[in-house]
C-alpha cells in the first residue's frame, strides 16, 4: 500500500467524525465604508508597516514622472511595468540579472485598508506581453507601486473575489518593505526583499 | 541534539543567569503586549477566532476529502505531489528530487516541519549544502543550535553574541553588535547564497484545497527570494495545513501575524499555484504522527494550530525556562501538546501551571491547557509518571478524597506552620520551597469558615 493510501486510510479511522458546519463568513464580508475613510485607513496602515504613501491623483500625477526622472538622472537602474511610466532597463532573460535593479515600478491590482497590503499577481506582472520574472518584486532594492485609489478594499475578506488566482499561477500580498526583528527584537527595515516601498495613488 | 532530560533540570541550566531570564521573559511579553494591541484593534476579533476554530475543525473532520481535492487541483496546475508517512520518507523524497536535478546548494526558508524531520543533517550527509535563509534561522544554523522559538528562533541570543558569531563566520568587524549593521551583513551574505542556489525549499502556512495553492508567509522575503530564482521549488507541509478555500485562508491570515508579533499581516503572503515558466514545483505532504494524534479526540484539536507562536510568548513557564528545555523541536504549550508523546523523560507535560493563558490567546482556540492535562493522564495511564509523582500522587489522591483525613492533615499543617520555625519545616517542602517562602498559617480551614458563615447567615434570617 502506498504512503498516500496509508495516510488516507488512517484518516478514515480518525476520531473527529463530527461534521462541523463550515464557518459562516458572510458577516465579515460587507463592511460598508466610503472611499475617503478607506483611503485614510489605508494610509495609516501603510505608515504602520513602514511603507510610504504618495498622493498622485489628478493633477498630482506628474510627480511620478518627476520622481522617476530624478532617479534615472542619479544613475539608478529603473525597470517599470507600469503603462506610461518608462524606466531605463528591460526585462532580462534570467531572473538573476535582476539583482542590479535599484527601483522596480509595478502596478498593483488592489490595496487593503486594514493592513496596507497590495496584491500583485502574474496578471499584473505580465502586462506588456513580456513575461516578467516572479522574483522582481522581491529582488529589487526599492519597490514602487502604482495603485488606483478606487481599488482599495476595507478588509482581507473582500480579497478572494479580486485575487482571480484561477487564471494565474502566482500572487502575493506585499505590506511594506521587507523587515526583520530577529536580533534582539530590534526592528530593522530591509531584510532580503526590497528596502523601501513607496505606493503612488492614482 | 535534544537530550531527554527532565524539564526542571533543563530549565535550571537556562535559569543560572537570572538577568538573562528576565530579559528573555520581557522580550516575549513585549510580543504578547503587541499582540493584545493588534487583537484589540479588530472589533470582530473573537468572531474571527471562532471562525478560525470552526474552519480548522471542519477541515480536520473532512481531511481525507480535502487532501484529495488539494492533490487533484495541484496536479491540474502541473505541480508534483508526494506523500510521506514519516520523517525518513519525507527526507528521502526530498533527496531524490534534489539528486535528480543535481542540486549542490539548497536555500531553505523557515519550516518547523523540516526541523521536525531533521532534514538538514540528512541532506548534508548526502553532500547537499543547506542554507537556512531566515535571519534568525541562519544565526542558529551558524551557531549549531536548533530553534528556541517557532517564530523568533534566535530569541535566546543577545546581539553581542550574534555580533561575535558574525565576526567569526561572516567577518563583520570585531565588537559590532548593532542590529541594523548585522542585518545588512546577513543580507549581503544571503543574497550571494540566493543567487547561487540550485533549488529552494519552504514550509507551508496554508494549503488551499480548492485552488491547489500553497500560501507562504515571511517578513523578510526570504521564501520568495529563494523560490523565484532557481528553476526548482519544493514545499513541505503537514497534512494539517489544509484549508478548504481562499475565504478560509484569509480568516487565518488576518490572525496569524497579529497574534504572532502584533503586525497587521506579514510583509509577504505569497500564493503559489504552479511553477514559474520552465520551472518545476513539488509539494511533499507529510503525516509523521499526525494521523495518530487524530485518533485521540482531545489531542486532535492540537492540529488546529497555525504556528503563530502566541502561546509561547504568553507562557509563564516558557518565558522563564527557554526553548531548549522541552526535549522537542517545538517548545512551549503547543510543543507539549504535539510533542509530549515523544518525551522519554516524561516530565514535559508538567512544564505548565495550567493557567490557561495559552488557550486564551490562541487564534484557533486550541484548548492547550486541556490537552496538556490530558497528556498527564495519558502518562499516568501508561505507568510513566515521573519518579516522585508515581509514588506520592496516589497517596495525595487518597488523602484528598477523604474529608476526615484531609481536614486532619491540614489542621496539623496549620499548627506546624504556626509553632515550628520555618527554617526547620522548609526542607520538607522539597522542590516547591526552593524558590518560595512558606505561607502564613491561616486561622482556620475554609471548611470551618464556611460552616460558621452559613450558620451566621441562617441566624440572621
Amino acid at each position: 500500500m502506498s504512503s498516500r493510501e496509508q495516510i488516507l486510510q488512517a484518516l478514515a479511522q480518525s476520531s473527529i467524525d463530527i461534521e462541523m458546519p463550515q464557518a459562516d463568513l458572510s458577516a465579515f464580508k460587507s463592511p460598508a465604508t466610503d472611499t475617503n475613510t478607506l483611503l485614510a485607513r489605508f494610509g495609516e496602515s501603510v505608515t504602520t508597516v513602514a511603507g510610504n504613501l504618495v498622493d498622485a491623483t489628478g493633477e498630482q500625477a506628474i510627480i511620478i514622472e518627476q520622481h522617476i526622472n530624478d532617479l534615472m538622472a542619479n544613475n539608478n537602474q529603473v525597470l517599470s511595468l507600469v503603462e506610461g511610466v518608462s524606466g531605463n532597463q528591460q526585462m532580462p532573460d534570467s531572473p538573476h540579472e535582476l539583482q542590479h535593479i535599484d527601483y522596480a515600478i509595478l502596478p498593483a491590482k488592489f490595496g487593503v485598508a486594514e493592513n496596507g497590503a497590495v496584491w500583485i499577481n502574474t496578471q499584473m506582472l505580465n502586462r506588456h506581453d513580456t513575461q516578467a520574472h516572479r522574483a522582481l518584486p522581491f529582488i529589487c532594492e526599492n519597490l514602487i507601486i502604482v495603485l488606483d485609489k478606487q481599488n482599495i478594499i476595507a478588509t482581507m475578506h473582500q480579497a478572494p473575489e479580486l485575487m482571480s488566482l484561477a487564471n494565474d499561477d502566482f500572487g502575493v500580498f506585499i505590506s511594506g518593505p521587507s523587515k526583520t526583528a530577529d536580533i534582539e527584537q530590534a526592528l530593522v527595515v530591509g531584510a532580503h526583499g526590497a528596502c523601501t516601498l513607496t505606493i503612488y495613488l492614482v | 541534539m535534544y537530550s531527554s532530560n527532565n524539564h526542571a533540570k533543563n530549565a535550571r541550566i537556562f535559569c543560572q543567569d537570572e538577568g538573562r531570564v528576565d530579559w528573555h521573559s520581557k522580550a516575549l511579553w513585549n510580543l504578547r503586549a503587541k499582540r493584545d494591541k493588534a487583537a484589540a484593534s479588530i472589533p470582530e476579533w473573537e468572531a474571527l477566532r471562532q471562525a478560525g476554530s470552526q474552519i480548522k475543525l471542519h477541515t480536520l473532520s473532512n481531511l481525507s476529502h480535502y487532501l484529495q481535492m488539494f492533490e487533484k487541483q495541484c496536479v491540474a496546475n502541473g505541480i508534483h505531489v508526494h506523500w510521506a508517512k514519516d520523517a525518513s520518507e519525507h527526507n528521502k523524497i526530498a533527496l531524490d528530487i534534489l539528486a535528480k536535478h543535481q542540486v549542490k546548494k539548497l536555500v531553505k526558508s523557515k519550516s518547523m516541519l523540516t526541523e521536525e524531520c531533521h532534514l538538514n543533517p540528512f541532506l548534508e550527509q548526502h553532500g547537499i549544502e543547506v542554507i537556512d535563509t531566515d535571519l534568525g534561522e541562519r544565526i542558529i544554523q551558524l551557531n549549531n543550535q536548533p530553534p528556541s522559538h517557532i517564530v523568533v528562533p534566535a530569541i535566546h541570543m543577545k546581539k553581542e553574541e550574534v555580533g561575535d558569531l558574525f565576526h567569526e563566520k561572516l567577518h563583520t568587524p570585531k565588537g559590532e553588535s548593532d542590529p541594523t549593521r548585522l542585518t545588512r551583513a546577513a543580507r549581503q551574505h544571503l543574497r550571494d547564497q540566493f543567487l547561487s542556489a540550485d533549488a529552494a525549499m519552504t514550509g507551508v502556512n496554508m494549503a488551499v484545497a480548492s485552488e491547489g495553492a500553497v500560501v507562504v508567509c515571511t517578513n523578510e522575503g526570504n521564501a520568495d527570494m529563494g523560490v523565484n530564482l532557481p528553476a526548482l521549488q519544493l514545499h513541505s507541509m503537514g497534512i494539517d495545513k489544509i484549508v478548504p478555500d481562499h475565504d478560509s485562508a484569509i480568516v487565518l491570515l488576518r490572525m496569524l501575524a497579529r497574534n504572532a508579533i502584533g503586525q497587521p499581516i506579514t510583509t509577504y503572503s505569497s500564493f503559489y499555484r504552479g511553477s514559474k515558466i520552465n520551472g518545476e514545483m513539488h509539494i511533499i505532504i507529510v503525516d509523521n504522527g499526525r494521523t495518530e494524534i487524530m485518533k485521540d479526540k482531545i489531542l486532535a484539536e492540537s492540529l488546529k494550530c497555525i504556528r503563530c507562536g502566541g502561546c509561547l510568548n504568553t507562557c509563564p513557564v516558557y518565558r522563564r525556562s527557554g526553548g531548549f528545555s522541552y526535549n522537542y523541536t517545538i517548545p512551549g504549550p503547543i510543543g507539549i501538546a504535539v510533542g509530549a508523546q515523544h518525551d522519554d523523560s516524561n516530565t514535559i507535560p508538567w512544564a505548565c501551571t495550567l493557567c490557561g493563558s495559552c488557550t486564551y490567546v490562541c487564534p484557533t482556540k486550541v484548548p492547550l491547557d486541556k490537552i496538556i492535562a490530558h497528556h498527564r493522564r495519558l502518562k499516568a495511564q501508561a505507568g510513566k509518571l515521573p519518579f516522585g509523582k508515581k509514588h506520592y500522587m496516589p497517596l495525595v489522591g487518597k488523602l484528598m478524597s477523604s474529608p476526615t483525613m484531609l481536614n486532619c492533615a491540614m489542621s496539623s499543617a496549620r499548627v506546624a506552620l504556626k509553632i515550628i520555625p520555618h527554617s526547620i519545616i522548609k526542607p520538607f517542602s522539597g522542590a516547591w520551597g526552593q524558590y518560595r517562602e512558606l505561607p502564613v498559617s491561616p486561622k482556620s480551614s475554609f471548611d470551618t469558615w464556611y460552616k460558621q458563615h452559613t450558620a451566621a447567615k441562617k441566624e440572621a434570617k
